[in-house]
This record gives C-alpha cells, structure tokens and sequence, in this order.
C-alpha cells in the first residue's frame, strides 16, 4: 500500500519498522556519531514523518538521507525485515530530482559511460601518478596501469566474464587473474569489454534511476544468449542481479538470473577448483564488502573459494562497513573517514591476532578505500590464481 | 552531524555551546523529533535540546545549564529502553551518551574494567575476548544497548539466571549528580563504608545522576557450555519442565521459553532449525567443568521425557548455539512480519505458577481479540507478553491497554512484581501503587530527593508523584502532541 506522501513510500515497508533499535551497533553511520539522525532507525523514522505528517524535508532532513551510505548492514541485521533499500533508493531518487547532485559526482558518472575516454584519462593519470603529481586518494589505485595488461579472452567461450568500467581500466590484472583460473579449470572465458562498459550501479546509488535504467538496457543488449554472466565486482554483481527489479521485464528478470558473483559460481562449480596442494604462504584476513555481504549475500562463497589455498582470518566487526560506499567516500569524506578508521582498528586486532598482513576484497571500490589507508589489500581470486600459478612451477 | 547556527539568542543554547560546540548541541525539527521517543510505544511530550557530550566536564555543564535555566534534564543510551525511561516530557535537556563510548582499562588479573557509560553492552564482551573473561549481563538488546542504560535500568537478560542482574556486577560508578557535582559511588574492591549508595544508584532510571564512568565486574567464561532446545506440544508442559528443573536442584545458566508464534516468526530471518510446528520451546544452557555439564544433560534430558518433551536437541556447535540464540535475541525484533506494533509486558511471578499464569495470558489476549506472542526468561518467571496490534486499526489502543492492564493485574495477584527488568518509566508508574503502599512509595519519594532535590533529573518518571505526561501510543503514526 503506497501512502499519498511526497516520497511516494510504502506505507507497509514504513510499518514494519517497529523502533527496536537492533540495527544501529550495524549502522556504520551511526557507529562514529553516535546520533539517530544517522541510523536506520532515525531515517525510517525521519521518511514515515515527511510522508505521513507533512514533516518539512528541510536541510537537516535532506542531511539525515544523504549521508546514508546505502551499504545495506541494517537491512541484514533487522529481524523484523524492514526492506530499508527500496525506502532509501525511492527516497534518494526523489532528492535527486529535486536537486541535481553535485557537478563532480555528474561528470564523473558520465565518464563511466565512456569506456574510451575512460581508459585514456586513466593512462594519463597512470603518467601523473608515476611523477608524483597526483595524491594518494581512494579513489584510484596506488598504482595505475600504464598499458593494456594480458586481457586473454576467448569471444564465444562458456561463460562471460563482466569487465565493467572502473575496474577494467584500473585493475585489469584481477580480471587475468579471474580468466586464469577458470582457464586452469578447463574454462574458456569471454570478457564483455568495453562494449559493454559500465553497469549504472553509481548512478542508481546517487538516485539517478532514469540514467540507471538506460544503462541496464544497454548491458542487457550487449550480452544476449543465455551463458552465464560472472562479475568480480560486488558493486557491479549486486546491480546487474537488480536490473530485474530495476526495469521490471520479464526480460531483466531473465537476465538477473544469469548474473552471479565469480566466487559464487564457482563454489557451486567447485570441482572446476584445483586439488589445494596445502596452503599457501601467510594467513589473509577476508574484508566482505556490503555488496556481497548485504545486498546478495554470497560472502560465504569467497571463504570457500579461496579457504583451501590459504588460511583465512575473520574480522570482528559483523561485515561492518569501510566507508568507501561508491562515490560515498568523494561526497562525505569526514563521516567515510571516520567509518573507515573503525575498519582499519578492525583489521588491525585481526593482524595482531593472526600475524596477518594481507586483507583480501572481492570488491575494488573497498581495496582501493583500504589501499589508500596504507593496508595491503588483493582480490580473492588473486590468491587462487596465485596458489595456482605456484603449483604450475611458474 | 548538523551544525547549530554558532550565535543564537536563547541563553541556554548560547550556555551548551560553549561548553560543547555547536555541532554538539542539536535543536532541529529532526532531532527534537527522533530523541522523543525510545524503543517502547510510549509517546510522552518533546525534547527541547539535543546535546552529545563527550567527557564527564561536558555532562556536568549541561546538567548545570539545565538547571541554571529552569530545564528539566535526560540521560539517554542508545534509546532501547522499553518503558518510556528516556521519553522526555516538559522540553528538557537531553543529555546523549553514545559518544562517550570508551573502554578505559581492563584489568584482567583483578576482574574489573572501567567504561564510559556509551559503550555498547556486547563490544565490551567483544573486547574482552581471549582474555577468559565477559561482562555477564546479556539483555536480549545487547548487540545496541548501552552499560550506561544497562546500569539505570538494572537490567537482565538470559544469563542472569545464574549470574545475577547488571547489579551485581557493578562495582562502582562515577556519577554527575542532579546539582552537577561528580562523585563516585561504590569501590573496585571490598564494601564500601558507609551506605550503599552504589547499590541505590543502580536501577535509578536516570532520576538519580548521570553515571559518567562504570567499573564493571567481569566473570570468567566457563570451561564448558552446553545449549539444549527442547519441544514441546504444550506451553503448560514447557512450564512444569522449568519447575521440575529448578526443583531438581539445578541452576542453568539460562532457561528461556519460546511459544509457537515467536518461533514461526523468528525461524525464517535465523535458520537454527527451530521446530515451527512445537507449541513452545525451551532453551536451557548449562555450564561449568565438563563432567558436570555432562551430568546436567542426562538429568535434563530425564525430566524432559518424563515431562512429555517430543524431543531435545544439544547444539552441536558453536555455531549453531549461535544461531539458536539469535532466535531468542530477535524475538522482539521479529514480530513486524505478523503485526506493525507490539506492547510488550515485563512482569515476574513465582515459577510455581507459570503454566497458570501464562494459560491465563492466553486468555485475557482472546477476550480483547488481540494476538499474544510468549517469549520469557521462564527460569525466573519473568513474563514477556508481547502483544501484537496493528495501530492504524480504530479503537485497537484501548483493547491493548486493557490486555496489558489485566495482566499486570493477574501478574502481582500471583504473588509476583510489576518489573522484571525494563524499569518502571513512564509506562508502569501508574501500577507502583499496586505493589508498594503509601509508605513505600513516600520512602522511595525521600531517597530520589535526596539525590535530587530540586526535581529536574528525568522528572514525571517512575513514581506516581508530581506531573502525569505519556501515555501509551503507537509510534509514528500519530500526528505529534497527539496524545492518545
Ligand atoms: C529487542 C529488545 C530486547 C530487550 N531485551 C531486554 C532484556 O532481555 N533484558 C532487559 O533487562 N532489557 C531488555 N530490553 C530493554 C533495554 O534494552 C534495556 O533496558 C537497556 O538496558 C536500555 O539501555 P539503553 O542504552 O538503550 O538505554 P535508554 O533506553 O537510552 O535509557 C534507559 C533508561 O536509562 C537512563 N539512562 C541511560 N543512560 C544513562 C546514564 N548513563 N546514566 C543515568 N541514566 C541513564 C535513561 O534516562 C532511561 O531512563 C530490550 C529492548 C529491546 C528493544
Ligand atoms: S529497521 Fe529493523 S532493526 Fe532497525 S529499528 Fe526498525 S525494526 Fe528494528
Ligand atoms: S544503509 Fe548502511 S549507512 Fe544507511 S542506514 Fe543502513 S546501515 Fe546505515
């Protein structure tokens, strides 16, 4: 039942929030003020006032909503199954058709519809980077390839491998590493490419529904046929299995469900996976990212995965958030800061326990965040296709 | 955080500011709106300011301001509280402790660490982890709920069956009295001289000061654990089990009781395979040296079978204790995916009488057309009627307070109290008369003025003297000021 509000929100998701409060310890907002206004609990309560009492969506209001970081913890931590993405992703396209959001975040998100010029502003920052012109950020990678990389694939293999934008231009050796092992696992591969370019999952966070949609649509009819869509992303799996939502076709239903995380398929195709002979080197400590904890929930897939080829260690926060969030850490840098610092204590007990000293992340808007704070971070699949390569000899 | 516009007119924001800062010090519609209300159903009046302190100083000032300034003050945790405890009234200070959320020391070897009063009941636990020791008290909230709130409400949970409640183990407390001077209440180690006025602070409900800093007794994690679900195929035969097993002699460490509803509500967002079909569940944990444990076990595993249990289940792992735990602890949680809102009642009544008592629940809820769902510490016959409504229903307020009414009435008839654990607030106020009598509660009325003499420390809390504001309400769905 939708209630005649501004937002346009339904009037049973508001209901089912019954104030318990459960969610806030998981609320990566919350955690570092401390104040309702930035916790789940707070902003439910803060959209069913604008939408059932004709509260004003004043500036502190607005505030409460865009510093959301949409990283999903509370939905997964609240029994009472309070669906907090589609309040927050309805409320968040109502603001920002109100207000455009701001002109860097615009710029940058159109970039990502571009992989040409994509590419070439990355190898221009690559230059810069080398000469020590350009700052350590989270947002890009330490160090940024200066060329193309191995970029193996086989057009009409067994399965797609989604290379999306950000990553394919930043950090196409974890795309290699991904071919390699299901190479190894008598797979071969196709990249989708720049053909395809970015997924939308930026422009759906930002509330850019219209723009999302268009992106969706272009995906979906670059890669027709019905082979398996693996995505080593977690930002980017978690939207493509939404576009069924998203568009509301049979066709984007149909298309969702051929999307699945790289660990996720193969740990339900583990016997692809290589005799593990012994594991490998130091223990590695595994960072889960929201989109793959919260929003398809497929974490356990990376442990897994790579638990045969290493020891792995837990982190003692419950898959609490890093505070990269996407362009999250660009247009709240304090709050991300503050949330990233809680990480950075997290995985520096989980060091001290284990004697760790590596953090791995199927995500790369989370290892770069992480990255930038000066920890080691790799991606999972990394460290098979490493065990992998060890046992080759190579 | 919003920023409070640096200059302003009114002095007693002009007074916060400059002892917090203007980040600190919150007066916006949203804020105002979102700290007038805790975990419970009770609507009571507005909050004026908004304040987050961070050190002892900082609580002090605002206590002070407070006062300076005719306001009535309110210590808050993180706003768990079920009986309307952090409701504010008359437009007084609200005095936040959420980012006073520091563990200051742990001392292994003497079994003590001191905490800021924001610290969250279950990191402190986490924190503890690999030194052999916890914090033992584990309300069901622990995952949010804060020692500060904790200590005001002399709170419960599962464990405290054998360990006993927040107040034993607290071993001293800083406190900012309702004047704004600091003391500290109570000794790391042995009795202190004199009064106990630790042991009054303790389960004052913020009408006494604001604890500041706690020094908590930690205890030593059992060598061995053992968590056992059994099913039943009736609530009066899960009750006489819990009878029959205190009668044996035995303390679990915690024994829960779970009927049909609640875990048909929680089995789906938990999946600890808990039996969705048994019209009640039992968890019972035992813990000590292994052989004992073993023994518990068998002896348990007997009373059940002569009880009429359809089956007991040991967890086999520590996973899967979790996960049965999880159930338990999302009760309250879970109840939206059957009704919106809940009133949840807290009464205890001697274990002798559950199956009665809880039959006669069964009742009262069915006259009032209302839905109940059971789930309770049954080890101490500490009830947890959750009852189920929907508040945008006409006229459905009135049945719930009726229900609730009835069974508090049925509850102290039993020979049992008016609280388990939740506090009195503003919700049970109005039933103080039914356990204490004039005198009591005059007794009671004399300690808090000596505390507070001047009555601005989370006044209209609960005794039954001076002003009335609150009543029971549903959340959200009424206009503000709406009082029901
Ligand atoms: C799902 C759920 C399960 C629960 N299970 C249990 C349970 O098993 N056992 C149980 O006992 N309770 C339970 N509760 C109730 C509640 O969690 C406890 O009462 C808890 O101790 C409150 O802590 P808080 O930090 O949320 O305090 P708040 O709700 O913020 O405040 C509670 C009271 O304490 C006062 N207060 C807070 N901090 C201070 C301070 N530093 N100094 C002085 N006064 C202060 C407030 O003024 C108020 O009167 C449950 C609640 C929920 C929502
Ligand atoms: S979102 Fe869920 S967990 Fe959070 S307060 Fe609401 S019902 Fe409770
Ligand atoms: S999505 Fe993340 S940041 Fe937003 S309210 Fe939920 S837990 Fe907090």
């Amino acid at each position: 039942m939708n209630v005649p509000g501004p937002l346009g929100l339904s009037g049973d998701s508001l209901a089912a929030c019954v104030q318990c409060g459960l969610c806030l310890p998981h609320c990566p907002t919350y955690r570092v003020t401390g104040d309702e206004s930035r916790s789940p609990r707070g902003r439910i309560s803060l959209m069913a006032a604008a939408e059932l009492d004709g509260a004003p969506m004043d500036d502190e209001w607005l505030e409460a909503m865009s510093t959301c970081v949409q990283c999903l913890g509370c939905e997964t931590a609240c029994p009472s199954g309070v669906p907090f993405e589609e309040l927050i992703t309805t409320t968040r396209e109502v603001m920002s058709s109100d207000r455009p959001a701001p002109l860097r975040l615009r710029l940058g998100l159109r970039l990502l519809g571009r992989p040409r010029l994509l590419h070439w502003g990355v190898r221009t920052l690559a230059v810069l980077q080398r000469l020590g012109l350009v700052p350590r950020s989270g947002l890009f990678p330490a160090r940024l390839p200066l060329g193309g990389g191995q970029r193996r694939s086989t057009p009409g293999g067994d399965v797609l491998l989604f290379t999306g934008c950000v990553m394919d231009a930043c950090q196409p050796e974890i795309h290699d590493a991904v071919v390699d092992v299901l190479v190894a696992g008598g797979r071969s591969v196709e990249r989708t490419g720049e053909a395809v370019g970015c997924c939308g999952a930026l422009h759906g966070h930002a509330g850019l529904r219209g723009e999302a949609m268009r992106r969706a649509e272009a995906v979906m009819a670059a890669l027709p046929g019905d082979r398996p869509i693996l995505v080593d992303s977690a930002g980017c799996g978690a939207a493509l299995k939404r576009y069924g939502g998203l568009l509301g076709t049979p066709a984007a239903v149909a298309f969702a469900e051929r999307v699945f995380d790289v660990h996720e398929w193969l740990a339900a195709n583990a016997e692809l996976l290589p005799e593990p002979s012994g594991l490998v080197g130091q223990p590695i400590v595994v960072q889960d990212p929201c989109h793959l904890r919260h929003a398809q929930g497929v974490h356990g897939a990376v442990r897994e995965v790579v638990g045969p080829y290493a020891t792995l260690v837990e982190l003692d926060d419950e898959g609490l958030c890093c505070g990269a969030g996407g362009a999250f850490q660009m247009l709240e840098p304090e709050l991300a800061g503050g949330v990233r610092e809680r990480k950075l204590a997290s995985i520096g007990r989980a060091f001290e326990r284990s004697g760790a000293r590596t953090v791995i992340s199927a995500n790369p808007g989370c290892a770069m965040y992480l990255a930038a704070a000066g920890v080691e971070v790799r991606h999972p699949m990394e460290i098979v296709a490493e065990a992998l390569e060890d046992r080759h000899g190579r | 955080m919003r920023r409070m516009s640096g200059r302003t007119r009114d002095p007693l924001l002009s007074a916060l500011i400059s002892a917090l800062d203007a980040q600190r010090v919150q007066t916006g519609d949203g804020a105002r709106r979102l700290y007038s209300r805790d975990a419970s159903v009770i609507r009571g009046g507005r909050v004026g300011v908004v304040c987050f302190p961070e050190t002892t100083e900082e609580v002090s000032a605002c206590v002070v301001a407070a006062l300076a300034h005719g306001r009535d003050f309110v210590a808050r945790g993180a706003g768990t509280g079920l009986a309307g405890g952090a409701v504010p009234c008359d437009e007084p200070v609200m005095v936040v402790l959420t980012r006073m959320d520091r563990i200051l020391e742990v001392d292994v070897s003497r079994r003590l660490a001191w905490v800021e009063p924001g610290v969250v009941n279950l990191d402190l636990s986490r924190h503890l982890s690999g030194t052999g020791l916890h914090f033992a008290p584990d309300p069901s909230s622990q995952q949010s709920c804060t020692i500060g709130g904790n200590v005001a409400n002399n709170s419960g949970g599962p464990h405290c069956l054998l360990y006993g409640v927040t107040s034993a183990h607290v071993l001293a407390v800083e406190v900012v009295l309702p004047d704004g001077e600091v003391v500290v209440l109570g000794e790391e180690e042995g009795d202190s001289v004199g009064y106990d006025l630790r042991g009054a602070f303790v389960g004052g409900e913020g009408t006494l000061g604001i604890a500041t800093r706690i020094c908590v007794r930690l205890t030593e994690d059992p060598p061995d654990v053992a968590t056992l679900l059994l099913d039943f195929m009736s609530v009066g035969a899960a009750a006489e089990t819990v009878s029959a097993i205190i009668a044996a002699g035995m303390i679990p460490a915690a024994l829960e009781m779970m009927d049909q509803r609640v875990v048909e509500a929680v089995e789906p967002f938990v999946n600890a395979g808990y039996p969705t079909d048994a019209a009640a569940v039992l968890i019972v944990e035992l813990d000590g040296q292994p052989s004992g444990v073993a023994d518990e076990i068998r002896q348990i595993k007997e009373l059940a079978r002569v009880h009429g249990a359809r089956s007991v289940r040991v967890a086999a792992e520590e996973g899967e204790r979790e996960r049965i735990w999880k159930g338990r602890k999302s009760a309250f949680g879970a109840i939206a995916v059957i009704k919106p809102d809940y009133y949840l009642n807290d009464t205890v009544i001697p274990r002798t009488k559950l199956a009665e008592v809880v039959q006669r629940i069964y009742e009262i809820v069915e006259e009032q057309d209302l839905i109940v769902m059971n789930v309770f510490h049954a080890g101490d016959g500490n009830l947890h009627p959750l009852l189920l409504f929907d508040a945008r229903e006409a006229g459905v307020m009135e049945r719930v307070l009726a229900a609730g009414e009835e069974i508090v009435r049925v509850s102290v008839a039993a020979g049992g109290v008016l609280s388990g654990e939740h506090g009195i607030g503003l919700e049970k106020k109005r039933f103080m008369s039914l356990q204490f009598s004039p005198a009591d509660l005059e007794a009671q009325q004399r300690l808090r003025s000596a505390f507070d003499p001047v009555g601005r420390a989370n006044p209209a809390k609960v005794l039954p003297t001076g002003a009335s504001c609150g009543h029971v309400t549903s959340l959200g769905r009424l206009p503000d000021g709406a009082w029901v």
